[in-house]
């Protein structure tokens, strides 16, 4: 039996599922400033309803590196660069305690000035002297040689007396070549870092609190799960998770052939999601967090300021839905008519308080001459219209690309959606109202209301590496392994091919993941003869391996 | 990060073309270039963005090129790619989605001539060429300048617009006294009809940063302002640089990025450029930052060292007499015919052409027709190593109805008649591109 719980904006979702279906569900409020406990009651109200030994796996998305940064808790961190020619790395400071060395590393990993040791001891001195406990260290080219980054590492020291608590190694983030996303990405994943580990204690203690001895695992954003473990070091990863286990339990839930669009309508934002050939599209690069381009992997997902919560607002005759949340909706106890309250008073759905939606959004239509059912219905189509905005503007920005989905590159392929579906609190409800606007046949998949959690549950691990040898220098590295060896001559592409994998699955295998050599995919294998006056020097490789998203298995009815 | 300008880059590096495994023009060429941009991140500068190549049709070689016995026999689809990619860079620019483009791409083409047997100087088809010819093509009759700036004369790229008064070719290259093709003097100048539209500025060996500023300053900028072309393209060669394996100048990084900012020209096409790992990945990066508008102030190869390239002050002498002499070419051209003579209503000149790459020898028989009225008809009788007797003739962008008459009666004579192994004619006018003997 495996166990999913979706934190997200409004509700915690949770579910225990095997193979046979969904065997319990249960949905607590959020509580933003202390997710941990929305987490506890989501899992106690699992755990009454199953017999506990019987569960195997807790995978967990949530939304707590996110809201650190949005809501800026996170630590001030030192970062200490080294980038040598190219574009002035003035372009990507990320924060203010940033320092730029000099020393660098060229396209094949040769060292052609070293850091400074000066620079880097006066770098050093003013972190500490300002007090940071958390570090990037990034290096222009450090995934073809991480030794400016190790020996920054080295010269920050450990622990009590001045040194770090922890420093992200860019190297160490991904194989990718991209040097200001490596910075960006490696300056966040230090930010949350303590944040996190708090939240990943807490969530071990729960555990053990709650006598569940089973295997953690975290989503991430690109439609995979990490373990626990990893996840303390790569906190990164975790965020914008919610998007994908919603796209994960669609995939669980209903076989999508066509290209599709789905829609997620939470409590405060409805996340719209592509599929093409059946297939959700990623983000090729990364996704952006604050106005920094980051190397963290994503499913592409639009999200917009319309919800179930989203507050009615009428300016001169025009009805608009969201993109503010002004409180709880009627139904819930609020007084500010919402979506949901729209939604009770036109008949769609019997959510929670109906007369006091009926009351709240009547005392808000008369001092506009309207009727309740009126401004009921303006909104409904508002909200419906909004969305089949933003979904056509998103898939125009889509066309003007090169496609990527989960599984390869769709060369000169343009999207036509054929198919909606939809997810989410008011899915039912909304169904007609997005029906009208699209008109594309429009789906409500089984079990709707937990797809989310259903999606966390049954995720797959993912993983990527990359691999670069160069024979000449007779050098092999897959810098997120930290592996570096030496190879010979022969040393060829079929080696390099059959090492990543081999390496991949080893490495997961190490963090307890067994995992079918089928579903490594290889996204990139090349082989270049360098040559230096008028003879073959050698061969200069790169391979990248990807672990492709999936489920464990699906709850489709045959 | 903003860019000034909006650059589209259209990278094909043509990763399955070499001519050899170990030859400077082989897959490995834009490996280190394309690792660099990656690296710098320059798709993610806000207003610039990669776009993939077109691919140039047979007929959009047809347009440009006599290619014996065809185009698919001296081509191949990598050829049709870097010059697709040409294509996308110009259409970029004149459809207003970019305001520069850059093609970087190879295999390169500023060798490859008016006529194409095989492959010389690593070019098979000249891909600026058929770039302005499709422009002209789609966008009617315009004034085009063309800037080679790679180390090279570009001497196929000055054959195929010889006697083109609507196109300003502009090649400055190393001394043809000391490296290949040994053409690009300052009296070839155009043909009767287009004398001053061709310019050469041979430069010593060992010039630096200093002379090529030296010479776009004080002749091109001038030529270009009163020329004012609607479209500048930019045959952005990278092997002037001080380390380039073949070639012997002092060009560097900073020198390129410089001269791409004041050359400003709307596209670039790469050419050639064999340092594949000490320069190419800092030429581009500055090329592209230049042409969009984004510092290139820390763009610097590994061993860059100003103090060795400094130049020598009687290269610095040289360049100064040439900066005196060589506008006059443009404001003033000579009038004697340096290179033909004139044979009733045609002006006839004769060439032997010999193909590097592919080992080919060529006579030709190059006849234009003075019309007066326009351009006028050309005429080439081509006979290689490769193929036996054939005709090539061109009815020109703007032909005067004789020409065109004239250029269909000639292609119907020389089928009655015989003698010609191949017929091609390139009919501008009725844009149609017809092949007989085939
Ligand atoms: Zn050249
Ligand atoms: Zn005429």
């Amino acid at each position: 039996m495996l166990l999913g719980i979706d934190v997200g904006g409004t509700h915690t979702d949770a579910v225990a599922v095997d193979e046979s279906g969904i065997l319990a569900s249960c949905k607590v409020r959020t509580n933003h400033d202390n997710l941990l406990d929305s987490i506890e009651a989501a899992l106690k109200g699992i755990l009454a309803q199953v017999d506990r030994s019987q569960v195997a796996q807790l995978n967990l998305s949530t939304t707590l590196s996110t809201n650190a940064i949005v809501q800026n808790r996170i630590d001030d961190v030192g970062v200490i660069i080294s980038s040598g020619p190219g574009i002035d790395p003035e372009n990507f400071i990320p924060c203010k305690d940033f320092h730029s060395l000099s020393g660098s590393i060229d396209h094949r990993g040769t060292e052609i000035a070293p850091l400074d040791p000066a620079e880097l001891s006066r770098a050093v001195k003013a972190c500490r002297a300002a007090g940071l406990k958390s570090f990037a260290a990034v290096t222009k080219f450090s995934t073809r040689n991480p030794a400016h980054e190790r020996q920054i590492k080295a010269a920050l020291g450990q622990g009590a007396g001045g040194g770090a608590d922890f420093v992200t190694l860019g190297n160490e983030i991904t194989g990718r070549l991209n040097f200001p996303r490596r910075l960006a990405t490696a300056y966040f994943n230090s930010a949350v870092w303590r944040t996190y580990n708090r939240f990943a204690d807490a969530v071990a203690q729960c555990m053990t609190d709650l006598g569940l001895d089973v295997r953690v695992n975290i989503l991430k954003a690109d439609g995979g799960t990490m373990t626990l473990a990893r996840s303390r070091s790569m906190p990164v990863q975790s965020i914008f998770s919610g998007p994908a286990a919603s796209v994960m339990g669609i995939i669980a839930l209903t076989r999508i052939h066509y290209d599709s669009v789905i829609l997620d309508i939470g409590g405060t934002t409805t996340d719209i999601a592509i599929f093409a050939e059946g297939a959700p599209l990623v983000e090729h690069e990364g996704i952006e967090i604050g106005s920094h381009l980051t190397l963290v992997r994503a499913l592409k997902v639009r999200s917009i300021g319309i919800g179930g919560d989203s507050a009615i607002s009428l300016t001169q005759g025009v009805v608009r839905v969201g993109p503010n949340r002004l409180g709880p909706s009627a139904a819930d106890g609020g007084d500010r008519p919402t979506l949901t309250d729209a939604l009770n008073v036109a008949g769609a759905s019997l959510y929670g308080d109906i007369a006091r939606s009926r009351r709240v959004l009547t005392q808000f239509a008369r001092p506009h001459g309207l009727d309740p059912e009126d401004l009921a219905a303006q909104a409904i189509k508002a909200a419906a219209a909004k969305i089949q905005a933003e979904t056509r503007d998103f898939l125009a920005e889509i066309n003007e690309k090169p496609v990527y989905t989960i599984h390869e590159l769709l060369e000169n392929r343009r999207i036509v959606p054929r198919k909606v579906y939809i997810m989410g609190g008011p899915a039912e409800a909304m169904k007609m109202p997005v029906f009208r606007e699209f008109q594309l046949s429009t789906e409500v998949p089984p079990d709707f209301a937990v797809a989310n959690a259903v999606g966390a549950a049954l995720t797959r691990p993912t993983s990527d590496v990359e691999l670069f040898a160069d024979t000449e220098k007779g050098v092999v590295l897959i810098p997120k392994l930290k592996y570096e060896g030496k190879v010979g001559k022969g040393y060829d592409l079929e080696a390099a091919t059959a090492e990543a994998k081999e390496r991949l699955l080893t490495a997961l295998y190490s963090q307890g993941v067994s995992m079918d050599a089928a579903n490594v995919l290889v996204k990139e294998a090349s082989s270049f003869n360098m040559v230096s006056g008028n003879r073959l020097a050698g061969k200069n490789i790169r391979v990248r391996c990807q672990v492709k998203p999936g489920v464990a298995f699906t709850l489709r009815e045959a | 990060m903003h860019s000034a300008r909006k650059l589209g880059v259209i990278f094909f590096p043509a990763y399955d073309w070499a001519i050899s495994p170990t030859h400077p023009e082989r897959e490995e060429r834009l490996l280190y270039t394309q690792d660099q941009l990656q690296e710098e991140g320059l798709y993610d500068i806000e207003g610039v963005r990669e776009y993939k190549p077109d691919v140039a049709t047979r007929e959009d070689v047809e347009r440009t090129h006599f290619c014996f016995p065809d185009v698919d026999s001296v081509s191949t689809r990598s050829h049709h790619i870097s010059a697709g990619g040409a294509i996308r860079a110009a259409r970029l620019v004149l459809e207003g989605e970019r305001d520069r483009a850059f093609a970087l791409v190879r295999p390169p083409g500023h060798h490859a001539m008016k006529v194409v047997h095989g492959s010389r100087g690593f070019c098979n088809i000249n891909i600026e060429a058929v770039m302005v010819e499709w422009v002209r093509e789609n966008y009617g009759r315009k004034r085009i300048a063309i800037v080679d700036t790679d180390c090279h004369h570009g001497d196929g790229t000055q054959d195929i617009y010889w006697n083109d008064p609507d196109v300003l070719f502009i090649s400055l290259h190393q001394d043809g006294r000391t490296l290949y093709p040994g053409t690009g003097f300052p009296l070839e100048c155009g043909g009767p009809t287009a004398r001053g539209r061709t310019i050469n500025i041979p430069l010593p060996p060992r010039t630096s940063d200093e002379g090529f500023l030296m010479v776009l300053d004080q002749v091109i900028a001038p030529i270009l302002a009163d020329f004012k072309p609607d479209l500048i393209v930019n045959s952005a060669g990278q092997d002037n640089h001080y380390s380039d394996p073949i070639t012997d100048m002092n060009f560097s990084a900073q020198g390129y990025a410089l001269l791409t900012e004041r050359l400003n020209p709307h596209v670039a096409v790469l050419e050639g450029g064999y340092a594949i790992q000490g320069a190419l990945p800092y030429v581009n990066l500055g090329i592209a930052l230049a042409l969009a508008g984004v510092d290139y102030s820390r763009v610097r190869e590994p061993d860059f060292d100003p103090a060795r390239l400094a130049q020598d002050p009687k290269v610095t002498d040289y360049i100064k007499k040439l900066c005196d002499q060589i506008p006059r070419i443009y404001f003033d051209p000579p009038t004697e015919n340096q290179d033909g003579e004139v044979r009733g209503e045609w002006f006839v000149r004769s060439k032997d052409i010999y193909y590097d790459t592919d080992n080919i020898n060529e006579e030709q028989t190059e006849m234009l027709h003075l019309c007066g009225q326009c351009r006028g008809l050309l005429r080439v009788e081509t006979k290689s190593t490769a193929n036996p007797l054939s005709l090539g003739l061109e009815i020109p962008v703007g032909a005067c109805a004789r020409c065109q008459d004239l250029g269909f009666r000639q292609a119907d004579e020389a089928q009655l008649k015989g003698g010609f192994r191949y017929v091609q004619l390139i009919d501008r006018v009725g844009k149609q591109y017809l092949r007989f003997g085939f």
